[in-house]
């Protein structure tokens, strides 16, 4: 696919050049300095991610939110080398979505999921502690 | 086309994971589009059901979630245990070290004594930069970075000790160096975080860190930094974070008499327990328990306590009559803080890393749109 | 030449290599300053100068130890 790899090459290039110290920084700068990075050979619908100083703790969770998107036909994810710290993901998908709307759309999904365990825990916990606490009044 | 939605059998028949004498079934997770022909298994936040406390000390706490993948429980475990930054020893200064433990080696002891401190002010602290191979330059130690604390001890010998006395610590003054011999020094806002209950000091004030005999001392100066337990174990801010999945154990045909007793020894105590056959049972035809009415037949009463042993899976008198399983989607945590956060509160940390790290990815992403 | 008549060389005497090692050492005699060392036997501290007799003021003992650097040393708690 030599277009599909021409394509992408400027998108790359800009994403090396500008993607350090010009973002939002916030309270983690260790996390602010890494970056993403389309890898060669990516069209709309299929596409490779690399993460830098990701791990299988994301890989795994996003993994799972981007295939259980109805649109998605194929994700995976890698971590091709143990000694350097890069995660990769795979993504391919039908004609109605892209890689990379699927790949946000995973990590809106994790976020929501987050929440929704936050909530839950928090007042499971507020009960636990208002019962045990009631118990030992008695 | 409404997609078609599987019978509550088959749903719990798939959210079981067989466990034979030696070989497991049903192991992957099947809920993804496209697997079962027709069903839907699209994303819905709803599929996680609840979460069940079991036990909330302080520092230990124990809790189910319930309606979750694997993959994102062991997102969470992981961040428990090497994502979530703490503060512990990193630099140590030794001025004087005529103790018989070498420097290095007590450094090192140094650094694994697990700190606490106002969470306030550990949550105001930033992270040390230090200098990188690329030529990164190193952040000077400052009140947002760095916390001092001291160790100055030095032995001699105790005067007013009785004659005969064996003891070293009587013996001598300062014969043991504890944990709660480093002294803390606020400097700069620190005075403001890091005041009254919420002073740094070591969680365990009786950790011994090294022993000494009159005419030796030691003196130095211990910079604590922010980490995370993926860089050095000290960081980790668990001393447990771990979940298996809730046992499930079903009874197929009945355990009766002598062989209920027997099957109920394969088992810890309370997971299985004894009931007597009632007459409307052994009045039913076909149920297996013909006959035997007023006898005790093995009932489960408590899988959440079984540690899944397959004791019973070795005797031949309950072959076919019971299967083992794990329930795919419940997992059972366990949590043990090491100190300086509450347990309960270092679960919801590791959530909050999580949803923080995909939103910093979400925003690399724009990059990539343009 | 005997220590007493020696003279601190100067640039343009000659003098031979076995002259001027000698008197490198009668000169730090006077005011070489004290090292001390510990007793290995009863942990004295024992202040030697250069020439001294290499044995603890109290016990007797031969064997002496350094004391341990009074510079600072620097380690990662790893």
């Amino acid at each position: 696919m030599p277009e599909s790899v021409h394509s992408q090459d400027p998108d790359q290039s800009m994403v090396d050049a500008e993607q350090p110290e010009q973002e939002v920084v916030s309270n983690d700068p260790i996390l602010e300095e890494r970056q993403v990075v389309v890898l060669p050979g990516a069209t709309d619908t299929a596409a490779s991610f690399q993460f830098e100083g990701e791990g299988h703790t994301m890989g795994n969770a996003l993994r799972y939110a981007i295939m259980k998107n109805p649109a998605v036909e194929f994700c995976g994810y890698t971590i091709p080398h143990p000694s350097d710290a890069k995660m990769h993901v795979r993504i391919q998908t039908t004609d109605s979505t892209t890689a990379l709307e699927a790949l946000e759309k995973g990590f809106n999904d994790l976020m929501d999921l987050c929440d929704v365990v936050t909530e839950k825990f928090t007042s499971a916990r507020d009960q636990f502690n208002a019962e045990s606490g009631n118990r030992m009044e008695v | 086309m409404a997609p078609l939605v599987p019978s509550q059998e088959e749903l719990q028949r798939r959210r079981i994971i067989g466990i034979n004498a030696e070989t497991v079934t049903n192991i992957p997770s099947t809920d993804f589009p496209g697997h079962w022909p027709g069903e839907s298994h699209g994303w819905a936040v709803d599929e996680f059901q609840k979460v069940e406390f079991h036990r909330n000390d302080q520092f230990e706490a124990s809790f189910s979630l319930i309606g979750l993948d694997a993959s994102v429980a062991n997102a969470f475990r992981r961040i428990l245990m090497a994502e979530i930054p703490t503060i512990a020893i990193e630099d140590v200064f030794i001025h004087n070290n005529t103790s018989v433990i070498q420097d290095e080696v007590l450094a090192q002891r140094l650094g694994l004594i697990p700190l606490k401190g106002s969470v306030e002010g550990i949550n105001w602290m930033q992270w040390f930069k230090k200098a990188t191979e690329e030529g990164g330059e190193e952040d000077g130690p400052c009140d947002f970075n760095t916390i001092v604390l001291h160790l100055d001890m030095e032995c001699y010998k105790n005067e007013h000790a009785a004659k005969d006395e064996q003891d070293p610590r009587k013996l001598y003054t300062n014969a043991h160096v504890y944990a709660k011999d480093l002294m803390f020094t606020p400097v700069g806002r620190q005075e403001q975080y890091f005041v009254g209950d919420g002073a740094i000091a070591p969680v365990n004030p009786d950790i011994l860190i090294a022993k000494m005999r009159p005419g030796q001392a030691i003196q130095m100066e211990l910079h604590c930094q922010k980490g995370i337990g993926a860089d050095h174990a000290k960081f980790s801010p668990v001393a447990t974070a771990s979940y298996r999945l809730l046992p499930d154990i079903k009874i197929e045909r009945p355990i009766i008499g002598d062989d209920a007793k027997k099957f109920a020894k394969c088992f810890p105590k309370g997971v299985i327990g004894l009931e007597p056959v009632t007459s409307a049972e052994a009045a039913q035809r076909g149920s297996g328990y013909e006959g035997h009415s007023g006898e005790q037949k093995a009932v489960v009463k408590d899988a959440f306590s079984d540690t899944v042993s397959r004791e019973c899976l070795r005797h031949d008198e309950f072959k076919d009559k019971v299967k083992l399983g794990r329930v795919r989607d419940h997992f059972i945590f366990n949590v043990e803080s090491t100190g300086q956060f509450d347990s309960d509160v270092l679960f919801l940390e590791a959530v909050k890393v999580l949803k923080l790290k995909c939103n910093r990815w979400k925003r690399g992403l724009t990059d990539l749109m343009a | 030449m005997s220590r007493e008549t020696y003279q601190v060389p100067s640039m343009g005497t000659q003098n031979t290599f076995d002259a001027q090692g000698g008197g490198y050492a009668s000169a730090m005699a006077i005011d070489s300053p004290s090292v001390v060392y510990l007793c290995g036997e009863c942990s004295a501290r024992v202040p030697l100068k250069r020439g001294d007799q290499i044995r603890c003021k109290d016990c007797g003992h031969r064997v002496l130890y350094k004391e341990r650097t009074k510079r600072m040393v620097q380690f990662q708690a790893r």
